[in-house]
């Protein structure tokens, strides 16, 4: 038999149903020798594992990790996958099934996390000359035009066109010819091996240049590369989920709407049409908004008249999407139709589209053969777990002290680090300045757990080992930036790394030495401070360098708080925790820091600048107060009364010296002078100040705040502070209305002199 | 030193031709569309004079028929607000000023009916009157109401004739004017209650259907209500999107403005390429300088490009440069609002000096022209 009636190359889109449907009738047709497949030629030993009863989406995972270099990236096989047809159709009738593409950890993969994205930036302007000469708005739907919605007859050819056009002009890579060259090589393999046919599933983008390759005659089967050998390589395959494949963006990405192509693949273009309408409109009402019968009679008119318009004989996605919009939407957009753009939701994108591509994408998640082999980590964390008790769902209370407890709590910290969903700590030991040692754990069931573990598989073999890469990584991203390390620190305290911290520790004592910026001081100094606190509970050795870190920290706060020059604005919590940090350590660690008094000292003159922000000044007032110092924080009240400036200064106070607030006596305290001075303010003063008090008294919790609402009720002749906040005896647009009025009929005494002040003046 | 004028070719004189400044579509491209209604065999709707298929390639243009592309923007609008016309929904366009609502209404209007100018112009003024009849108050008084005496507005024409009727503005009017259009928009029928028997009420003639421009920035001043919006799908027309194709349509338009106005050399395509960067880059507001106030709009980065031309052609006698962008910008573009001028100036000073051309620099040390 000639070649070219041998050698059937199939250039397919990657994830098109359509496509899928011309894999399975031509190996059907042709009952091949050999069907060859784009994808990782290294894991052809265990194509097996491929064919065992797993539900799609599933894909094969590779990682590459070497020396300072980490690369993940997934092959994504859905039902009606091109190569997912080929691979079962092939192996069903008898034919040698192979992958053919290069290993996922080669150079050609560099920056690639889907093998199956579209090659789109490679052929823009081909692609764009076709979207003006259809009137469509882009590739998606041309797509859709040309190819799914299209009818099968002549198909084969239509796309061999398509890719024919758009590979002719598009610039080809370095990568790109390697991986022609090898797949080339398996075709010509497998021609020359016996006199069957061949059939090859390809990107499209490729199928021209194999076909020119594939003539070049017989070659034996070409060796699979091999990795470098410092670099630790492997392949999993992990249930994949359709919110996963719909979130690839940028040039990762591939076809849209998994949803839907699941359903034009099972049932057929209409009963997908028609499926989805009935999803959104549920999905909607479930979401309280309005979608009337005529909506929806609107909505399939429009959806007939535009496949009409667009010369579908049955109606396509975004056929059916438009329809949808123009009955449904009746506003202004923000930002325009999701499916009219490629690429990810943009934020403004209107809700109700945003519910109609979410039931697009679909919630589909894929489940693997329980024989399918899987990483060592994942046996690793099941061991883990029930090992350690954690194998179950619901809240978790562990206490540090306890040796068992804290081992667990490791375990989960490295889990949670690792993003394995399914672990969430609600309370514990943070970089804060109580001392506790309770954590509060909820665990529950997560279907991204397992492909999440798999995935994590290659940072190492036990969630600790796997844990201290990632934070290593960290570390390296992190560089001399005193909060991300600070951050580090701390999360590798709780997972148990000692030896990291101890690293960590003196990169932060420089970081923070040479540091502008007071919050990120602020931040690096509760941290260190945390973690000396709770030394006893982490075990972590060198104590010291926390403290270096800590004295470090004190100095260089105070230093850069005495020079913030800053006009009044809004109360910036950075620095004000900074501040609180600084109390904190002087309390706390006082062996470490400049004393009580000196830092007092230090912060009543800051607290006296006026050339401050109001908000670190009110702070440095509360530093005083709360160190022992003098502030009378009440008489300075006075000098802040300004409307624009007493609510952000107010905040600063409140935040350091909240205790102190409250212990004072109630007739001639802070409050107290609070009170007497927004009793003065005019409406509009009033007005212009309430914002920043309301934040300032947020920093009471309501408990507190209710007993500052008692002292002052009681100060002004007794009653119950609840009734303050009651609502509902008077209702308030009552009272509203009554002041109008009241307004009105002062106008109108006015104007007709009939007011005790005309009277006089008569 | 004495300045030489620019030099112009001599025209021979020619008989005048009185010119409509800006004839109506219909007559811009009345071969286009006489040949497109000879050619269209496709099935098309009730009362229009050119199938849906026709009517589109007539707007997003099709080069096989050799039809220009009259609107920028996605084709999909196109195919939505025209299947839309052919239900029994009125077809609201919305978007920022200066996204060519109006060009694509009466394109619209142009395509479906024939005819663009059956139009009511919204305003804080508009009343019943210019949208759907009025009287002539001499025959009124001698015959009394009759058919005679009604003056026809755009609403009653168009309900009367089939046709398409345009209405700009729509949030602009007052509501109670607004809601005149929920009796003809549902039930397609108009009341005359002046006259008697059949006069007194007009029912649609098919092909009848309302196009409604509203701009987003005169949202609040007057909300559409509730049941009226329900009469129309609402489109949104967005700024383009593509660099290229908004630098294009820039340049043929400001080319087109400066021959109108006399000056024979086109704009320098090098520095409209700064001039459409700026308006882009400020219209996202990504930078440090924030989104501004006023609308960076393609037309009017079209005025401001005419406005250098002109400049550059009557004033200096020569070609433009990157630096007469700055003071034609401050007063087409930052109109009167100082913060608006001080996003300008911070642009300019930042991210003009970044950028390495050779206009570039001249658009960075232009900068001062600013005024304040």
């Amino acid at each position: 038999m000639p070649l070219n009636d041998r050698l059937r190359i199939l250039g397919v889109r990657h994830h098109s149903p359509a496509c899928a449907r011309l894999v399975a009738d031509t190996i059907d047709r042709l009952g091949p020798a050999h069907v060859l497949i784009e994808g990782p030629a290294d894991f052809n030993d265990r194509l097996d594992e491929l064919a065992l009863e797993h539900a799609p989406p599933v894909a094969i995972y590779s990682y590459m990790s070497a020396a300072g270099e980490t690369r993940r990236s997934w092959s994504p096989l859905c039902d009606y996958s091109p190569e997912w047809v080929a691979l079962a159709k092939g192996r069903r009738s008898g034919a040698a099934v192979r992958f053919i593409d290069l290993p996922a950890w080669h150079d050609a993969f560099s920056g690639v996390e889907n093998r199956y994205s579209d090659a789109e930036r490679r052929y823009a302007d081909a692609t764009e000359r076709l979207c003006r000469e259809f009137a469509v708005d882009n590739t998606d739907a041309l797509w859709d035009h040309l190819v799914e919605i299209a009818g099968p007859e002549g198909l084969a050819e239509r796309l061999d066109r398509y890719f024919d056009l758009v590979r002719g002009e598009a610039e080809t890579t370095e990568a790109d010819a390697a991986r022609e060259h090898h797949m080339a090589e398996w075709v010509r393999a497998a021609l020359a091996e016996d006199d069957g046919p061949v059939v090859v599933v390809c990107g499209g983008f490729h199928a021209p240049a194999l076909r020119r390759l594939a003539a070049a005659g017989p070659s034996p089967w070409p060796e699979i590369p091999a990795p470098p050998e410092d670099a630790d390589v492997g392949s999993f395959l992990v249930p994949y989920s359709f919110k996963r494949l719909d979130a690839f963006a940028g040039y990762q990405s591939g076809m849209p709407s998994p949803e839907y192509y699941q359903r034009l693949w099972d049932d057929g273009a209409e009963a997908a049409a028609d499926a989805l309408v009935e999803l959104i409109a549920v999905r909607l009402r479930a979401k309280g908004q309005i979608v009337s019968t005529a909506d929806l009679i609107g909505a399939r008119s429009l959806t007939e008249g535009l496949a009409r318009l667009r010369g579908h004989d049955r109606p396509g996605r975004t056929d059916l999407l438009d329809g949808l919009a123009g009955a449904l939407v009746s506003d202004d957009l923000e930002q325009p139709l999701p499916w009219s753009r490629r690429g990810a939701l943009t934020p403004g994108t209107h809700p109700v589209l945003v519910e109609m591509t979410a039931a697009l994408t679909g919630s589909r998640t894929g489940r693997l053969h329980p024989d399918t082999p899987m990483p060592p980590l994942v046996a690793e964390v099941q061991a883990t777990l029930e090992r350690l008790g954690l194998d179950r769902t619901g809240p978790l209370r562990l206490t540090l002290t306890d040796t068992r407890d804290l081992e667990r709590s490791r375990a989960l910290h490295c889990l949670r680090l690792l993003a394995v969903p399914g672990f969430h700590r609600e309370d514990g030991p943070a970089a804060g300045s109580d001392a506790t040692a309770d954590e509060h754990w909820v665990l529950r069931e997560d279907d991204g757990r397992l492909p999440a573990v798999i995935e994590a598989g290659v940072y190492g073999a036990s969630p600790g080992d796997a844990a201290q890469t990632v934070l290593e990584h960290r570390i390296e991203e992190a560089g001399a930036d005193p909060e991300a390390l600070a951050g580090v620190m701390f999360t590798a305290a709780l997972c148990g790394r000692a030896h990291l911290t101890d690293r960590l520790g003196r990169a932060l004592a420089a970081g923070v030495a040479g540091c502008g910026d007071l919050a990120a001081v602020g931040t690096a100094l509760t941290a260190a401070l945390a973690l000396w606190r709770h030394d006893h509970l982490f075990g972590t050795a060198g104590s010291g360098l926390y403290a270096a870190v800590i004295a470090a920290g004190v100095d260089r706060a105070m230093w850069l708080a005495e020079g913030l020059r800053a006009g009044s604005g809004p109360a910036d919590l950075g620095r004000l925790k900074a501040l609180s940090g600084v109390r904190d350590a002087v309390r706390h660690a006082a062996a470490l820091t400049p004393s009580a008094a000196a830092t007092a000292a230090t912060a009543i003159r800051i607290a006296g600048d006026t050339a401050a922000p109001p908000d670190l000044r009110g702070g440095a007032a509360g530093l005083a107060w709360a160190l022992g110092g003098a502030p009378e924080a009440a008489k300075a009240v006075a000098g802040m009364s300004a409307p624009e400036r007493l609510g952000d200064w107010l905040a600063g106070l409140f935040h350091i010296a909240r205790e102190e607030v409250l212990a004072e006596a109630a007739d001639h305290g802070v409050v107290h002078a609070v009170d007497e001075i927004v009793g003065d303010m005019t409406d509009t003063e009033f007005l212009l100040a309430l914002p920043a008090l309301r934040q300032a008294f947020g920093f009471f919790p309501p408990r507190e705040r209710a007993r500052l609402a008692e002292r002052l009720v009681a100060l002004r002749g007794g009653g119950d502070a609840r009734s303050l906040v009651e609502r509902g005896r008077v209702d308030p647009l009552t009272v509203a209305a009554a002041r109008v009025l009241e307004a009105r009929v002062d106008e109108v005494l006015i104007r007709e002199h009939l007011t005790a002040a005309t009277e006089e003046r008569r | 030193m004495t300045r030489t004028p620019p030099t112009r070719t001599p025209t021979t004189p020619t008989p005048p031709v009185p010119k409509l400044q800006r004839p109506p579509a219909e007559q811009r491209y009345a071969e286009e569309l006489e040949e497109l209604a000879a050619t269209d065999t496709a099935p098309r709707p009730p009362g229009w004079s050119l199938s849906l298929r026709a009517a589109r390639a007539f707007i997003v243009g099709d080069e096989q028929l050799g039809l220009a592309r009259k609107f920028v923007g996605d084709p999909s609008l196109i195919d939505r607000a025209l299947v839309t016309l052919a239900t029994n929904r009125g077809l609201m366009l919305v978007g920022d000023p200066g996204t060519a609502k109006s060009l694509l209404s009466e394109l619209i209007a142009a395509a479906v009916s024939g005819d663009s100018t059956l139009t009511v112009q919204g305003g804080a003024s508009t009343t019943e009157d210019q949208i759907a009849y009025s009287w002539n108050y001499s025959l009124l008084v001698s015959e009394g109401p009759t058919r005679r005496a009604l003056v026809p507005a755009p609403l009653y024409r168009g309900m009367a004739e089939g046709r398409v009727v345009r209405f700009e503005e729509i949030t602009r009017c007052p509501l109670e004017v607004q809601d005149s259009l929920l009796s003809p928009l549902s039930d397609r029928v108009l009341a005359v209650p002046e006259l008697e028997g059949g006069e007194a009420m007009v029912f649609a003639r098919e092909g009848f259907n309302i196009v409604a421009t509203a701009n987003t920035r005169d949202r609040g001043v007057n909300e559409m209500s509730a049941a009226l919006k329900r009469r129309f799908n609402f489109e949104t027309v967005f700024p383009i999107g593509d660099f290229a194709t908004e630098l294009d349509l820039v340049e043929t338009e400001a080319a087109a403005a400066l021959e109108r106005s006399g000056v024979p050399v086109p704009p320098s395509r090098d520095v409209l390429e700064v001039l459409v960067r700026v308006f882009r880059d400020l219209r996202s507001g990504d930078g440090p300088e924030g989104r501004m106030q006023s609308v960076m709009s393609t037309a009017e980065a079209v005025s401001v490009a005419h406005a250098v031309g002109i400049k550059a052609w009557y004033l200096r006698g020569g070609e433009s440069s990157a630096g007469d962008i700055v003071d034609c910008m401050a007063g087409a573009a930052a109109k009167d609002s100082a913060e608006d001028l001080a996003r300008l100036r911070r642009y300019l000073e930042q991210r003009a000096p970044k950028r390495r051309s050779e206009h570039w620099q001249d658009l960075y040390r232009a900068r001062n022209l600013l005024p304040g």
